[in-house]
């Protein structure tokens, strides 16, 4: 079965639009730190956040007038991914598509309003128009609703492998020929309740620079937004094959699964691979996995640049080599130090040549994923 | 729905096998208890006392007893620190692999609503009371909704890679359907599925505050029902290609042959009226099972008891099949949300295996609006061969599988 992307939409703390803010990553730009407090103490935190103008570009929709924000990023990256791939959202074309949307913290912001008013005064102040929005499949179930999908509609959930693992279940869906397209939206927002949660777990740093691959993890910076991508037939780059990867006991066995996957992807020449490195304990997971089965390819990560965006990370991942692929350069790699053993660069990569491409998941929660792409001859 | 394409050369419509199933609910611990409580009817539901309800309309739920269910704690270390939901994976995984103990998945699709939920509550309750965090990274890493599917599988060395579905109250159906096209298709030949939810005070506050939870019994599709309860559990079938499970001389409890899903846009949490969404979601489970709708001897209802959910599940059920057989076993257990829909499909393979309808408990009269042949109060012996099973859930999310009786 052949698979390819035929649409991509993306929105980011650059704004939206998949070429402008492939343009702002070629150009090495890293996004705004903004400092966030929270009622319950002094700590504060940073994300990168998505700027309130890039929401303009969302048409009104009933759905939406309440909705979080994670719905409202998933709305304008799945639109554009339709529009890229010149798809109208139309009751034939409705029936023919499904909807997968990978998420991992979901709506947190309306979640945590929600409980503190049940904490702060009693079930009887629970709102009966914020549950809802609590739910995992609410952004997906907005999505189909403005795109008008009335067949297979999925939310997944995972780490930051959530987006790769969404893909992968969009394959098997596809074998069903009834499908003309599944539309695969990664989400995320952020808010203070994560970094706090992150920050003890030691995963989180509490200001940038992203510091990838560097032998002490210092931590990540969480970011938000979403990506989509419009599965289809046929388009300009092609998944090659997917790859469900598995689930690391602890954190030491990562590389295992790591190379396993790595390997499994790596039977033809990879020219690049696209890393999930965040700045934690996963980049030396991957680091070594990549310098034992791909040595000779460049490895990328954009997460010094945007952040980590769990839920929506897989797609911008995708989005990023797809676009590599296309446009054959990869961005230069923010803040990686000098002694990294791997083929990084810190300017603009052209990759004339460049024909396969190994997209990577380690999540912080124990799931890994893969996909390769290549482009399409 | 067409059939399925390719899937890498293989079978295009390969037969689906339940070759394991394991499960945990107020309904008992096991396929055995189970049993019983289906057969005697029991109602399982009780005052909640994990959290207060002090503010709530609603104040009870069927509910796994800790202690049972975390007997394993006292032997320290990991254990206790796991969530409930993680316990309940692992009772139900251990057992579907009591009867199946080499069954080697290449994947696990599994369906929750809220994963660790309590725990998320626990942590922001110490930060709101500025109490004691020392717990903290513990409720932080066992609150992901993967995580107590990773620790079942854990729990028994398995290695398979696995995808959490979270579709609202239909996700155990849809894990279940999406697992049965994976096999079906060829492209897998052996896959753990199943669902999985804990009861927390979030979600049982959520309901209520919209009012879909009732003070009084749960009545599915009676003329005065007045709202469902929630309940907890977990279940896990082991499904396998027909053809290899009978080469290696598997005992098959059931087939599954069909599966359907519609998403019917009318509202975030309320079911069109009309029954569209249920009735496709039905339509086309009965289509991919290459079966009509006179075919089908029980149908195990969605039925929360809601007013709106029972009213449009009733009316499609009505629209669609003549008089069959129908209960909800929610009425008996509440509504386990992710876990449902996999609770009850294990409650249809029991039905197929001992040839009897569960019953819709708290029956006591029909409402006249739907035409309904409800099994009330009692279980009925019954020959059975063909069964469908509804979920439905928050944002249109509507599902259902058709399940069959082996017979070589």
């Amino acid at each position: 079965m052949r698979l390819a992307i035929a649409g991509m939409g993306w929105i980011t703390p650059f704004g939206n639009g998949v070429d402008p803010v492939w343009k702002r990553l070629l150009r090495g730009d890293e996004a705004r730190a903004e400092e966030i407090t929270e009622q319950f103490g002094d700590q504060s935190y940073t994300v990168f956040r998505v700027p309130e103008s890039a929401l303009a570009c969302i048409p009104p929709h009933p759905r939406l007038r309440r909705a979080s924000l994670i719905s409202r990023f998933a709305a304008a990256a799945g639109l554009e991914a339709l529009e890229a791939a010149g798809v109208k959202p139309d009751s034939h074309s409705a029936e023919r598509t499904a909807l997968v949307f990978a998420i991992s913290n979901g709506g947190v912001i309306y979640t945590k309003r929600f409980y503190r008013d049940i904490v702060g005064g009693g079930a009887q102040s629970a709102s009966p128009l914020l549950f809802p929005e609590t739910v995992f499949n609410a952004p997906a179930s907005h999505l189909a609703a403005i795109l008008g999908i009335t067949g297979a509609t999925y939310t997944l959930v995972s780490d930051s492998a959530a987006g790769l693992l969404a893909i992968k279940m969009a394959e098997d869906l596809m074998t069903n020929e009834a499908l003309d397209y599944c539309l695969v939206v990664g989400a995320e927002e952020a808010d203070w309740l994560l970094c706090d949660a992150y920050r003890r777990w030691r995963l989180l740093r509490l200001a940038p620079p992203v510091e990838p691959f560097a032998q002490i993890g210092r931590g990540m910076i969480l970011s938000e937004g979403a990506g989509a991508v419009l599965l289809a037939r046929d388009g300009p780059v092609v998944i090659e094959c997917t790859h469900a990867g598995g689930y690391y006991r602890k954190r030491a066995q990562a590389e295992e699964i790591l190379k396993r996957v790595l390997g499994d992807l790596s039977k033809t020449e990879i020219d690049f691979v696209i890393s999930s490195a965040n700045g934690t304990f996963i980049d030396q997971a991957e680091c070594r996995a990549l310098k034992r089965i791909t040595p000779n390819a460049f490895v990328y990560t954009v997460k010094p640049a945007l952040g980590e965006s769990v839920g929506a990370a897989g797609l911008w991942q995708v989005i990023i080599g797809a676009q590599a692929l296309r446009y054959s350069e990869l961005p230069p790699l923010l803040h990686a130090g000098p002694t990294i053993p791997l083929r990084i660069s810190a300017s603009r990569i052209p990759m004339a040549s460049a024909r396969h491409t190994i997209v990577l998941s380690c999540g912080v929660n124990q799931q890994v994923a893969g996909l390769r792409l290549g482009k399409n001859s | 729905m067409a059939r399925s394409g390719s899937g890498n050369g293989k079978s295009l419509t390969a037969r689906v096998a339940v070759v394991g199933a394991g499960v945990v609910s107020p309904l008992g611990f096991g396929l055995s208890e189970t049993f019983d409580s289906l057969r005697e009817a029991r109602d399982c539901v009780t005052r909640v006392g994990r959290f207060s309800v002090a503010g709530c309309r609603c104040k009870t739920a069927g509910q796994v007893p800790d202690e049972r269910l975390l007997s394993k704690r006292h032997e320290g270390g990991r254990a206790r620190r796991l969530h409930r939901a993680s316990h309940m994976m692992i009772q139900a995984l251990g057992e579907a692999l009591e009867q199946e103990p080499q069954f080697k998945p290449e994947l696990t699709v599994i369906g929750t609503t809220s994963g660790g939920m309590s725990y998320g509550e626990d942590y922001y309750r110490s930060l709101d009371r500025h109490g004691s965090l020392r717990h903290a990274p513990t409720w932080i890493a066992n609150y992901p909704a993967q995580k107590p599917v990773i620790d079942a599988l854990e729990a028994f060395e398995i290695s398979a890679p696995c995808q959490v579905v979270a579709n609202a109250c239909a996700s155990g159906t849809n894990a279940i359907g999406h697992a049965f096209e994976c096999v079906r298709s060829g492209r897998y030949q052996r896959m753990l599925t199943g669902g999985y939810d804990a009861l927390s005070e979030l979600v049982f506050v959520g309901f209520d505050s919209l009012q879909a939870s009732t003070p009084e019994k749960c009545r599915p599709f009676d003329q005065h029902r007045t709202g469902m309860v929630l309940g907890e559990g977990a279940a896990i079938l082991a499904l396998e290609n027909l053809d290899l499970a009978l080469k290696r001389g598997a005992h098959v409890l059931a087939e599954i042959t069909g599966y359907g899903m519609s998403t019917d846009n009318f509202h975030l949490t309320q079911p069109d009226p009309s029954g569209v969404g249920p009735r496709r979601a039905m339509e086309r489970a009965l289509e991919r099972a290459r079966a009509t709708a006179n075919m089908v001897d029980y149908i195990n209802a969605h039925g929360t008891a809601t007013p709106f959910n029972d009213a449009a599940e009733g009316k499609a059920i009505s629209e669609l099949f003549d008089r069959v057989p129908v209960s909800s076993t929610k009425s008996m257990m509440g509504h386990s949300l992710g876990a449902a829909g996999a609770v009850e499909a294990v409650i249809c393979l029991l039905a197929l295996q001992y040839q009897f309808l569960p019953p819709n408990i708290n029956f006591c009269a029909p409402d006249e609006d739907v035409d309904l042949n409800i099994v009330a109060n009692e279980a009925r012996p019954m020959a059975l061969r063909t069964v469908l099973s509804n979920s439905f859930g928050f944002g249109g999310t509507n599902a259902s599988i058709v399940m069959q009786k082996f017979e070589a």
